[in-house]
């Protein structure tokens, strides 16, 4: 993905200015913005591939920068947040955020992150999902293992469906409890940790370190495929 | 008497004389209430001689004709006694609730139960007519007659000098001034205790205000070094030599950073465990305001300095008021917009030595002028600069270790003065 323009938001200098070099080192094309209001005047007249956005901006919160792109772009949004920050942090997630990294977050981990969110831009429309040892099949309803057939309850086929459409992606207790049980249960977070658990039981070969079904403390679920590289 | 005296001579010709000798009460009730039981009851004997002399057979005698007037004289002057005895407890008993209401009173205005007990011990010595009373507080107190409320001790108090008569007084009085100093005890310890939960949120709150500083302060030039050496270390970038100069300038400035952080954050806990001791020296403030300007370096031009013609001389820590003075600077430029210079104002008056520190950043709101000195509080506009908030507070503390005051003048919209203000020392002996 290298030459993909990403647009750093950020109101610390030394940050705009360390990222700002490295990413161009690392073949992005990079636009900077120091406030909300820049990053969305940006974001408008240069359209980025990805969006590496602070959560805490001088003139609003990251969350606001993250509803406003969601209006007109699914541009892929990494939020930069900080310890004591996990409320602000949910709701950007909830407003449209992707992923997000906690400060101090050193090159490597920001270029991997940003490597996933620009892979999947286009989310998948295949009927099969292959992740991994893992094959979901969309449109049988049938989920094989290592070539072993696992056999999952509607809701919990229906959180993993969700999960591997958005392979990679962070999904919030909040956005998995929409998608699957509907937004009325939008804060049942007991009935999502039921359904994670048992699917971890059928899906994941050693329960104690589980390597598709990524826990973000806090935050939400992620499936990732254990076999990708960084 | 007089009075009453014409008055019957009037009145006799209607009425039969000798029931008109209850008339010598109206004269007698007065005196009774006033000025006590003595003064009634030789008012009541001479009443009663007055009336034999004017009106009982034989007239103008103190001898009587009748025997039954003798009995007649012998009602009206125990009458009298009662009358007044009565009128004295009344106004004893009135004393003894204005004495209760006076101290209830002073124990409510006043904070403290510990402050007001010399004057309580005086009142209630009056109230029960003795010559001194000494009021010990405390469960443990048994000097004298001991205090109760509501079962519990609450202290004792002492009588010197005193009659015993006044037993029934005691009796009456010390329970009602137990209960009140209980009442007082009692509220002065939930205030207490409301004073330390605030105390104790306060201080959750800063708690909470250290760590999202130390959150974000210690990180921001963390992530900057982190994110440059990790650039720097990658073989697969193409950096080229700029960015490579680029990165570790990076580095260096965030590394400042935090050396700085770390610098204030010490600064801060020497200040508040009290292990700030000046070493104070005679110095030229214009001497640490120059000092303080090249240690801002570049930023230091954008400062405009006027000095006075005398030199401002002043007896302080050099490394403490130099800290004051930077970091006074560095908030002027910190919320100045770019271009606006900042002024500094140094003059020499007979008692202080002053330093104005003039910004025309956006000014402190009037509700802010004092929160802004305390640790990791930021104005309301604060969260456009970078800083953890220890700069004013470190100022602040500093330049009370050395004797002087710091304050800000503000008027919205048209920037921001701080002012410090040092102990002037006589300028003669800076010439030697």
């Amino acid at each position: 993905m290298s030459g993909a323009r990403v647009l750093v938001v950020d109101d610390e200098q030394q940050i705009l200015r360390a990222l700002r070099t490295s990413l161009r080192g690392a073949g992005y094309e990079v636009e900077t913005a120091e406030s909300a209001e820049g990053a969305l005047a940006s974001a408008a007249l240069r359209p980025p591939d990805a969006v590496i956005l602070d959560l805490v901006l001088p003139d609003g919160s990251g969350i606001e920068v993250c509803r406003e792109l969601r209006t007109w772009t699914s541009t892929p949004v990494i939020l930069l947040s900080a310890v004591g920050e996990e409320r602000e942090k949910v709701a950007a997630l909830d407003a449209g955020a992707d992923d997000y990294v906690t400060k101090p977050v050193g090159i490597d981990e920001l270029l991997a992150r940003l490597r996933a969110v620009l892979r999947r831009t286009a989310p998948s429309s295949e009927a099969v999902i292959t992740i991994g040892e893992l094959v979901v099949d969309l449109e049988k309803h049938a989920v094989t293992r290592a070539g072993l057939a696992v056999h999952l309850t509607p809701h919990e086929f229906e959180l993993l469906r969700v999960l591997a459409v958005n392979e990679g992606k962070l999904m919030t207790h909040r956005s998995l409890l929409g998608e699957v049980w509907g937004p009325a249960y939008a804060h049942e977070s007991n009935l999502l940790h039921v359904n994670v658990s048992q699917l971890r039981r059928k899906i994941e070969p050693d329960r104690a370190h589980p390597r598709y079904l990524l826990t973000e403390p806090g935050a939400g679920y992620r499936l990732v495929d254990p076999t990708a590289e960084g | 008497m007089a009075g009453v005296t014409a008055s019957i001579d009037v009145l006799e010709r209607w009425v039969p004389v000798l029931s008109l000798a209850v008339l010598y009460i109206f004269a007698v009730l007065p005196v009774a209430a006033f000025w006590g039981l003595a003064y009634a009851i030789a008012l009541s004997v001479a009443s009663m001689l007055a009336f034999n002399f004017f009106f009982l057979a034989p007239v103008h005698t103190l001898t009587l004709a009748d025997s039954r007037n003798w009995f007649a004289l012998a009602v009206f002057v125990v009458t009298a006694i009662v009358v007044s005895e009565l009128a004295a407890r009344t106004r004893r008993r009135a004393r003894e609730a204005a004495l209760l209401a006076e101290i209830a009173t002073s124990l409510l205005e006043h904070g403290t139960v510990g402050s007001e007990l010399e004057r309580i011990s005086a009142e209630a010595a009056r109230a029960l007519q003795v010559e001194r009373a000494s009021i010990v507080l405390g469960p443990g107190a048994r000097d004298g007659v001991e205090l109760f409320a509501g079962g519990r001790r609450v202290g004792s108090i002492r009588l010197e000098g005193g009659r015993s008569g006044d037993a029934s007084a005691r009796r009456r009085l010390l329970p009602a001034l137990a209960s009140l100093l209980g009442v007082a005890i009692d509220r002065e310890r939930l205030a207490g205790e409301a004073l330390e939960a605030e105390a104790l949120r306060r201080a959750d709150v800063i708690k909470t205000a250290l760590l999202r500083a130390v959150s974000h302060d210690l990180r921001t030039p963390l992530m900057a070094i982190s994110t440059s050496a990790g650039a720097l270390a990658r073989t697969d970038l193409t950096l080229d030599e700029p960015d490579r100069a680029d990165l570790l300038a990076t580095i260096l400035a965030a590394s400042d950073r935090l050396d700085h952080l770390v610098g204030n954050l010490l600064d801060l806990s020497r200040l508040q465990a009290g292990a700030a001791e000046p070493e104070q020296e005679l110095l030229d403030l214009e001497e640490l305001v120059v000092a303080a300007l090249d240690e801002l370096g570049e930023r230091g031009r954008l400062v405009e300095v006027s000095l006075p013609d005398e030199p401002a001389a002043v007896r302080v820590d050099a490394h403490q008021i130099q800290r004051v003075l930077v970091n006074l600077l560095e908030n002027a430029l910190k919320y100045s917009p770019r271009g606006e210079p900042v002024r500094v104002q140094v003059s020499a008056g007979t008692s202080e030595a002053v330093v104005r520190v003039i910004d025309h950043g956006p000014g402190v709101p009037s509700d802010e002028r004092e929160r802004i000195f305390e640790p990791f509080q930021r104005g309301a506009r604060g969260g456009e600069a970078p800083g953890a908030g220890l700069g004013l507070a470190i100022a602040r503390g500093f330049a009370q270790a050395n004797g002087g005051r710091i304050w800000v003048e503000s008027r919205s919209h048209q920037g921001a003065t701080f002012v410090l203000a040092l102990p002037a020392t006589e300028p003669v002996a800076m010439a030697r």
